[in-house]
């Protein structure tokens, strides 16, 4: 076991890049999806649910653009991972309290 | 990640940019013929007779209907597809009963003969829909796996037009400041101006690729908020459709398609007509719909007439109802299919696109003009990853042309009765893409361009002339006949195979006065280039000449 983690250069210095590559790819992605869920609880009303959740899945595209280029633009890996993390909580967490408001489950 | 925001976002443009560039390439430059796919399957299709002028619609209408009772009897769902400046065969379509188990039946499309009314016999081949359903289709892979493959390389071309905005300073004034006179404009400026003269339409064609498989891309987030019957219900909304009526199973006579015309007619002032659907034919149900040539960006319902075929009378259409997100989501669909387009604006998409292909094939060789005099200097030669970007580039700027040359070949010299014809077809193109990509790691970089580049040259200005020797649908007579989509690809043919020849005589004049000039500067530094390899002739002033070249392809 020693072996292989050794193996796996974690000391190397692409990890970093690799990890941020990763935060972009899949932490983008699953923020992006959290913002669509509050972008259209937000509208709900608004505009009807079906409305809100085509525009929110039409921004999803560019909160994700954003999204990848926040993570490569911060200093170190681990801000930008927290940062991803943090924002997909506070969406997750807003649309939840937005649903209880609204009384709409989905 | 860099000292500063700018320089990260830098990085970030350079690395997004090269990982999928090549994929990129090949998207932007089938997307862009795809503005001519059905030119390109006329093309593809020469068994299909010469244009015929001045053919009234209601004389067409009944020469496909008559077609139609004797060929399509019993089918309830047939479309008749009248000349337009796209295509100029009359074509009629039928869509057949579901077989078992499968959710719509087999749609048939037939080439009508207008003289003698009869299908005409083409040989079997992809055409140009092949072609263009290649840059979101792809090739030999799954649907599933093409489109999330696109998907990828969509959301970083979006990530690279964003951060190539954020990157380049002063956008509009650097636009006006283009050194053309400058001996050789660098390829920063070439890929700037590019990038700005077309920016809102690269944006555009990128934000719409993605928004055409929404649902798909981001399937997490609409499985989270609805279940089947809600998806479908948002699709609905989103798509509407025009309204018809079922089948009532009570058979009834209908009257005749071009009876009906005339009251199109009146209230659209003029033979704009585009195409007739039937729904539930012979039924006492029965419905035709009258489409014209699209007048709105993203909906006119004055487009569509429907009338009873029973009755003949017009039928008031509720008008599609889009939501606002739906009217910008179509639209921007639209936008991207260009069916809107008239001919003056297919032209300009098609610029357009070529401008999209080549700002994403300067950006491909800036990378490697900008590591060049570092990776010369390196004593064993450039690396790896240097020599594979370069032989890509070669293999695909130049080599996919040729590879699509070579499908249009292919076309015309395989053998008509050929098992699996139209399929060959595309084998062939991607077979000799695969040769043209992996022949610049056997040859010097500045060869490798110039030797691509004029064979480019010899397959495009040869293609009319295979055509004339295999077809009686070559220039002189299409011309004659004044058959313009015929004589414009011909014509455009030509045109590309000049642009590579001129490209091909520029590399080649550059690279001798580079390497004449070489001679004086060099005794001065004589013995470096003797302990250096890396100083070949043939290698330096490999992609500098290009780049002049480049720039008057495009």
């Amino acid at each position: 076991m020693p072996y292989l983690i050794n193996k796996l250069h974690l000391s190397s210095p692409h990890w970093p890049l690799v990890s941020r590559v990763f935060a972009a790819l899949f932490g983008g992605y699953v923020l992006a999806t959290s913002s669509s869920l509050f972008v259209s609880q937000i509208l709900l009303h608004a505009v009807g649910k079906y409305q809100a959740i085509h525009i929110g899945l039409m921004l999803t595209f560019i909160v994700y653009a954003c999204a990848a280029m926040w993570v490569f633009s911060v200093a170190s890996v681990s801000k930008a991972w927290l940062g991803l993390i943090k924002l997909t909580i506070f969406f997750t967490v807003a649309t939840w309290f937005l649903m209880q408001f609204t009384g709409v489950t989905s | 990640m860099k000292d500063n925001f700018r320089q990260s976002m830098k990085w970030l443009h350079t690395w997004v940019g090269l990982i999928v560039g090549w994929m990129l390439f090949f998207m932007f430059l089938t997307g862009t013929l795809g503005y001519f796919y059905q030119e390109i399957t006329r093309w593809m299709e020469p068994e299909r007779p010469f244009i015929v002028h001045n053919i009234s619609n209601e004389k067409l209408i009944d020469t496909a209907q008559r077609y139609l009772n004797k060929h399509a009897a019993g089918i309830d769902e047939w479309d008749i597809y009248l000349p337009n400046s796209r295509d100029q065969n009359l074509r009629v379509g039928w869509r057949h009963e579901p077989e078992p188990g499968k959710k719509r039946g087999q749609y048939i499309t037939k080439v009508l003969d207008i003289t003698t009314g009869e299908k005409v016999e083409s040989r079997a081949t992809g055409g140009g829909r092949l072609l263009y359903r290649m840059h979101y289709r792809l090739h030999y892979l799954s649907t599933d796996i093409s489109y999330w493959l696109v998907g990828f390389c969509s959301m970083l071309m979006l990530l690279a037009v964003i951060t190539g905005v954020v990157i380049h300073k002063k956008i509009f004034s650097d636009f006006f400041t283009f050194r053309a006179k400058k001996v050789l404009p660098g390829w920063l400026d070439i890929h700037n101006v590019l990038s700005v003269i077309a920016l809102p339409f690269h944006f555009m064609i990128t934000y719409s690729g993605l928004l055409f498989f929404l649902f798909t891309y981001m399937v997490l987030s609409s499985n989270l908020q609805t279940n089947e019957d809600e998806y479908s219900a948002m699709r609905k909304e989103i798509y509407p459709r025009t309204a018809h009526l079922e089948k009532a199973n009570q058979a009834a006579d209908m009257l005749d398609i071009s009876t009906l015309y005339q009251q199109v007619k009146t209230a659209w002032q003029g033979d704009e007509l585009s195409y007739v659907e039937m729904f539930a034919a012979n039924d006492v149900n029965a419905q035709v719909l009258f489409v014209r040539h699209e007048t709105d960006i993203t909906y006119n319902p004055a487009d569509e007439v429907m009338i009873s075929a029973v009755t003949g009378e017009v039928i008031t259409q509720q008008p599609k109802e889009y939501t606002a997100a739906g009217m910008i989501h179509n639209g921007f669909i639209s936008l991207h299919e260009g069916q809107f387009a008239g001919a003056i604006a297919r032209w300009i998409y098609f610029f357009t696109g070529l401008i999209g292909t080549a700002m994403i094939a300067s950006g491909l060789i800036l990378w490697t003009t900008k590591r060049k005099p570092q990776q010369m200097k390196k004593p064993n030669g450039p690396d790896f990853g240097y020599r594979l970007v370069e032989q890509l580039n070669i293999g695909t700027i130049v080599g996919l042309p040729i590879a699509i040359a070579l499908y249009f070949y292919a076309n015309r010299l395989l053998p008509l009765d050929m098992v699996g014809r139209a399929a060959w077809e595309a084998h062939v193109m991607f077979i000799s893409w695969a040769i043209l990509l992996s022949y610049p790691a056997f040859r010097p970089a500045a060869k490798a361009w110039s030797e691509q580049l004029q064979l480019a040259a010899l397959v495009y200005l040869a293609l009319p002339l295979v055509n004339a020797l295999t077809t009686d649908k070559h220039l002189f007579n299409s011309l004659s006949k004044q058959d313009w989509n015929l004589a414009g690809f011909d014509l455009t043919l030509l045109l590309v195979g000049s642009c590579f020849a001129f490209a091909a005589y520029k590399v080649k004049a550059l690279q001798v006065s580079n390497n004449s000039s070489k001679r004086p500067s060099t005794q001065s530094s004589k013995q470096r280039v003797k302990q250096g390899k890396a100083q070949l002739p043939a290698t330096s002033g490999s992609l500098l000449p290009v780049q002049q070249a480049h720039k008057e392809q495009c």
